[in-house]
C-alpha cells in the first residue's frame, strides 16, 4: 500500500483518487477549491462547466481516432464507476450517467456543413471496433425519438453514445472515496515523492500525481481554450438524449440535466479570458438551440458561464510517469470522454 | 527570380495560409512548415476581445519566425468599417506590423464582403500608414476603386469563405487579371482542392489565400504540403506559356504519309 498524493480535484484527480482509494491505497488530494460542491463561477474544474457528452464518435469530427478509442474504452468503465456509486451511496446509477444515444442534427439548408461532418465519422468502424457509423433517421423516428425538435430537421443517432451529470457525479466520486480531501489548498510544485504547497509546505508520499488542469502551467506548454455555456430551465420541453447541431459556423450542443435544465454550449475560442459570456455567444448558442427546438422560447435563462479547458499544443492528453511522480495532463475538451481508461492506463503502467 | 511582392515584401512561396479551425496548435505548425509558406493569416477579432492571447497566437509567431514568415493580421468577423478600423489599430500595435488583411462582411450567410464598408475601411487606414489586402468581391469597377484608395494588393473570392467550391467564377476572374495587370491578385477563399489553386495560378493570379482547404483536410500537413507544391507548379507552368488548345489530335512523332484527315 503506497501513500499518495494528487493535485487538482477535477475530474481525473477526483478518479484516481476514487479508484486508487479502492485499490487500499492512502490517497491525499489538493485542490484550491473550497470544496466538493460546484461553484458555479467558472474559476474552479473545467470538469463542473462541461456538458459531460460521452460521445467518442461525434468527437471523431475534430479529434484523432485516438481520443476516440479512448473515449470507447472510458464509457463502459464510466458505467462500473456509476453502479459502484450507486450501491455504495444509495441512489440510482442512471443519477450519475445516461445512454441513451445521441443524435447529430441539421437544418436541410445546412446540408453541406452536414455531409462534412459524416465524411468524417463514417470512417469511424475501420478507426475504433467499437463505434458504428451515424444512423440516418427518417422523420418519423427523430419524432419519435425527440418529439420536442424542430420539424424538417434532418437527424443522425449515434448509438451506444451517452452523457455524465457532473454536477452528481465529481461530488459523489468524492463522497465515496476513502481519500483525504484537502480544500482551499493549492500546489504549487510536483518532484518524485514530494509535493509542494502554496503556502510552502513540503509533503512526502511514496507517489504523486499532477492532475491539475490549467494549474499545471507552470510544469507543462499549456493553455486555456474559452469554452462558453448557457443553462436554461425549460420545463415541459422534455429532452432524452445529447444532441448536437451541425451547423457551417457553429457548433452547438444541447444538453439534458436533471430538474428540467437543458445545457447549451459551447464556445471554442483561442483565449485565456475568463470574464463573463459575451453577447455574441449567448445569441450565438441560443438562437441555433431556438431553431433546433422552437419549444424553447419560453425557456428561462438561469445561468451563463465561461471557463477554460486545459489544453497541451496538440490538444491531446499526455501522460508521463517516472517512479514517485505521475502526470495526467491536458484532457481540453475531452476529459469526461477519456479519464477513465487514462486514469486506468496510468495505474497500471505505475503497477499502482 | 520568381519573387512575389507583397508591399515591398519579396516572398518566394505564393501561398499565404489562414489559421483557423486546424485539429490542434500542433498540426497547424507543422502545416505551416510542411507549406514553405511565408504569409500567415490569423484573425484577432475574438482573441483580442477579452484578456487576450492564451499562448496560442505565441506559438504561431514562433512558427514564423523560424520559418522566416510574415504575420498577416485579419479582421475576420468585422460588420463595419468603423470595426476593422479599430481592429487593425489593434494589431498593428500588438504585432508592430502595416500588413492588414480586411474583412468587412456584408451578409451573414455568405460571408460576402460588404463593398462600401471595405472601401472607406481600406481609405482610412491607408491614409494611417497601413499596408491594405482587402478581401473583396470579383467585382472589377469594385477593386478598381479599391486600387485607386491606394491598394496594391486585391484579394477577390474564388467562393464563399470555407465553401470548397473551388473559382465560380473564372470569366471574372480572367477579366480581372486582363484589365489590372499592375495590380497584385490573390485569390482569397473558396479554394477546396489543390487543382482550385492550380485554376487560379494558371489564370496568372500571383498568389492563392486559403484556410479550411488545408484544415479540415484528412491530413491536414500533407494537404498543407499538396498545397504549396502544387501553387509553385502551377506559377512556372503559368509563366512557361501554357498552349493553346485545339480539337483536333496532334501527334507529337508526325506520321508520314498520312497529311491529312481524308474522308
Amino acid at each position: 500500500m503506497a501513500s499518495i498524493g494528487i493535485a487538482g480535484a477535477g475530474v481525473a484527480g477526483r478518479l484516481l483518487a476514487y479508484q486508487l482509494a479502492l485499490r487500499g491505497h492512502r490517497v491525499t488530494v489538493f485542490d484550491p477549491a473550497s470544496g466538493p460542491e460546484p461553484a458555479g463561477d467558472g474559476q474552479g474544474a473545467a470538469g463542473f462547466t462541461a456538458a459531460g457528452m460521452l460521445s467518442p464518435l461525434a468527437e471523431l469530427e475534430h479529434a484523432p481516432a485516438e481520443v476516440a478509442q479512448l473515449g470507447a474504452r472510458s464509457l463502459p468503465l464510466w458505467q462500473q464507476v456509476a453502479a459502484a456509486l450507486a450501491a455504495q451511496l444509495g441512489t440510482r446509477p442512471d443519477t450519475y450517467l445516461r445512454c441513451a444515444g445521441s443524435l447529430l442534427l441539421a437544418h436541410p439548408s445546412d446540408a453541406g456543413s452536414a455531409a462534412r461532418v459524416l465524411a468524417r465519422l463514417e470512417v469511424a468502424p475501420q478507426l475504433v471496433a467499437d463505434l458504428a457509423a451515424p444512423q440516418a433517421l427518417s422523420a418519423a423516428e427523430l419524432g419519435a425519438l425527440e418529439p420536442e425538435l424542430a420539424p424538417g430537421l434532418r437527424g443522425w443517432l449515434l448509438a451506444g453514445e451517452g452523457q455524465v451529470f457532473p454536477y452528481a457525479l465529481l461530488p459523489a466520486l468524492v463522497a465515496a472515496s476513502e481519500a483525504v480531501w484537502c480544500w482551499n489548498s493549492r500546489v504549487s510544485q510536483l518532484a518524485p515523492g514530494r509535493l509542494t504547497l502554496a503556502d510552502g509546505d513540503k509533503l512526502a508520499f511514496d507517489w504523486v500525481i499532477d492532475a491539475r488542469g490549467l494549474g499545471a502551467k507552470d510544469a507543462l506548454p499549456l493553455r486555456g481554450v474559452r469554452g462558453e455555456v448557457v443553462w436554461l430551465h425549460a420545463p415541459g420541453v422534455a429532452l432524452q438524449r445529447p444532441m448536437r447541431l451541425m451547423h457551417p459556423r457553429h457548433r452547438v450542443y444541447m444538453v439534458p440535466r436533471p430538474g428540467d435544465v437543458i445545457v447549451v454550449g459551447a464556445s471554442e475560442i483561442e483565449s485565456a479570458d475568463r470574464s463573463p459570456v459575451s453577447l455574441r455567444s449567448a445569441v450565438e448558442l441560443m438562437a441555433a438551440a431556438h431553431s433546433a427546438m422552437p419549444s424553447l422560447a419560453e425557456a428561462r435563462i438561469l445561468h451563463l458561464e465561461t471557463n477554460l479547458r486545459p489544453a497541451l499544443p496538440d490538444n491531446l492528453p499526455q501522460t508521463d510517469i517516472e517512479p514517485g511522480l505521475i502526470r495526467l495532463n491536458g484532457l481540453f475538451r475531452h476529459g469526461w470522454l477519456m479519464a477513465p481508461a487514462l486514469v486506468d492506463d496510468a495505474i497500471a503502467a505505475a503497477g499502482l | 527570380m520568381d519573387t512575389l511582392n507583397l508591399y515591398g515584401t519579396p516572398l518566394d512561396s505564393r501561398l499565404l495560409l489562414g489559421t483557423a479551425g486546424y485539429p490542434s496548435p500542433s498540426v497547424l505548425a507543422a502545416a505551416i512548415v510542411a507549406s514553405c509558406t511565408q504569409v500567415v493569416t490569423v484573425g484577432l477579432k475574438r482573441t483580442l476581445a477579452g484578456d487576450g492571447d492564451n499562448g496560442f497566437l505565441q506559438g504561431v509567431l514562433q512558427t514564423l519566425r523560424a520559418q522566416g514568415a510574415h504575420l498577416l493580421p485579419n479582421t475576420a468577423g468585422c460588420r463595419s468599417a468603423r470595426e476593422a478600423i479599430q481592429l487593425a489599430r489593434m494589431a498593428r500595435e500588438l504585432y508592430d506590423t502595416r500588413w492588414i488583411k480586411l474583412e468587412v462582411v456584408g451578409d451573414e450567410y455568405t460571408l460576402q464582403p460588404d463593398p462600401w464598408q471595405l472601401l472607406e475601411a481600406a481609405s482610412t487606414l491607408i491614409a494611417e500608414g497601413f499596408q491594405v489586402f482587402p478581401y473583396c468581391t470579383d467585382d472589377l469597377v469594385s477593386c478598381q476603386r479599391l486600387l485607386d484608395a491606394g491598394c496594391e494588393v486585391l484579394m477577390p473570392w474564388g467562393a464563399p469563405i470555407g465553401s470548397g467550391q473551388g473559382l465560380l467564377n473564372p470569366w471574372a476572374l480572367r477579366t480581372l487579371r486582363e484589365r489590372l495587370p499592375d495590380a497584385v491578385l490573390i485569390v482569397d477563399a473558396g479554394i477546396g482542392a489543390p487543382s482550385h489553386a492550380a485554376a487560379a495560378m494558371e489564370l496568372g493570379f500571383d498568389a492563392v489565400l486559403l484556410n479550411s482547404a488545408v484544415a479540415h483536410a484528412g491530413d491536414p500537413v500533407l494537404m498543407a504540403q499538396a498545397f504549396g507544391q502544387v501553387v509553385a507548379g502551377a506559377r512556372a507552368g503559368y509563366r512557361a506559356g501554357i498552349m493553346a488548345a485545339q480539337a483536333m489530335a496532334v501527334a507529337s512523332t508526325p506520321v508520314t504519309g498520312r497529311p491529312f484527315l481524308i474522308g
